[in-house]
């Protein structure tokens, strides 16, 4: 090659320098941004997620607590069905005593005031305990997937079924799945 | 420097600029990646383990409570209630308080039981005290409305029966 072409060479790979370093910083913050927005959006979507399940678990917490302690009041009750009424109405509504024995078994499983407060802020309370009441039969809210029976028949208590909360497997009911892979978009 | 020179130099500048542009969006990704993995394995971690931590916890929980409930339906005495205690705990058992006429198991240090019985009796071979006519059971620790770190009632003047 003469000394003419390897000057238009020169030129020419002067100017596709200076374009390609345009084109890496204007794509620079385009990157930038997009791993940014991607991140964020991934992040916050999961962990939504994993609140979700706190906040699930929380409510059916809620619901096992009440559940237990309308049984035990119940049996040892005079068991008619105006007081088994007036007793899940007074369980129900007594939501300080809920947070109470909620925070108790919180605390006993290790889990701080703080982590507490977080999950109930943002869960609240469950907002149901007798489920079902049809020609005496009432159905109780003891958790996710977890329901207990009382028979009323003339106004007593003919029989309890609360089998589904001695068996209460909470662990297998609350599974939070890993987080999948990350996906730059 | 010769013309020729600075041309080849410039062209190897640009096949190195080329690889930098190709290759920029593939260190975003991994620092986004990075980032990502870290943050979310984090959640992960801490939500599976308050997940678990009560699960677990509250398996005792439940027992405590289904033995209270089984218990005020068929209880009569602390010997039925020490036999009741050996199918949900098997290896805990309660203890009798005579002068106070109760009988308290304690699962956990956080949740127990307390029975109460109207009367002593006394075995007039063995002399064996046991307590019977069970009156009621405090579940105030399954209700939470004890303080967490109760002190232990470590009376234990009964006998132990099984």
């Amino acid at each position: 090659m003469n000394k003419t072409k390897f000057k238009i060479l020169a030129i020419v790979d002067a100017v596709i320098i200076v374009a390609l370093f345009i084109v890496m910083f204007s794509l620079k913050g385009q990157y930038n941004e997009q791993a940014q927005t991607s991140v964020k959006e991934q992040v916050g979507a999961y962990q939504e997620k994993a609140n979700g399940v706190l906040q699930e678990q929380w409510l059916s917490m809620d619901q096992y607590g009440m559940a237990w302690k309308l049984l035990f009041t119940t049996l040892t009750g005079d068991k008619t069905e105006a007081t088994f009424d007036a007793t899940a109405k007074a369980i129900f509504e007594n939501k300080d005593a809920r947070l109470k024995q909620l925070s108790y078994m919180y605390t006993a499983a290790g889990i701080n005031p703080e982590a507490q407060n977080k999950i109930n802020e943002a869960a609240g309370m469950a907002d149901k305990l007798v489920i079902k009441d049809e020609k005496g039969v009432k159905e109780v809210a003891c958790g996710k997937n977890c329901v207990i029976t009382f028979t009323f028949a003339k106004g007593k208590l003919v029989s309890q079924d609360y089998k589904a909360l001695v068996e209460y497997n909470m662990t297998e009911n609350f599974k939070l799945e890993a987080p999948a892979a990350f996906h730059f978009e | 420097m010769n013309i020729k020179t600075i041309a080849i130099a410039l062209t190897v500048l640009v096949f190195g600029v080329l690889i930098l542009v190709l290759t920029q969006k593939g260190n975003y990704v991994s620092q986004a990646t990075e980032h990502y993995e870290k943050t979310t394995a984090n959640s992960f971690k801490g939500t599976s383990k308050i997940v678990e931590y009560v699960g677990s916890s509250i398996d005792m929980n439940k027992m405590l409570w289904a033995l209270s409930c089984e218990a005020i339906q068929t209880v009569k005495s602390s010997q039925d209630m020490a036999k009741l205690e050996g199918k949900y705990f098997p290896s805990t058992k309660g203890s009798n308080s005579i002068s106070k006429m109760t009988r308290r198991f304690e699962a956990t240090s956080a949740y127990f039981i307390v029975s109460s019985f109207d009367k002593v009796e006394v075995d007039p071979k063995t002399q064996l005290k046991t307590l019977s006519g069970l009156k009621s059971i405090d579940v105030n620790a399954l209700l939470g409305e004890v303080a967490m770190a109760a002190p232990v009632e470590e009376e234990d003047e009964g006998s132990e029966e099984e």
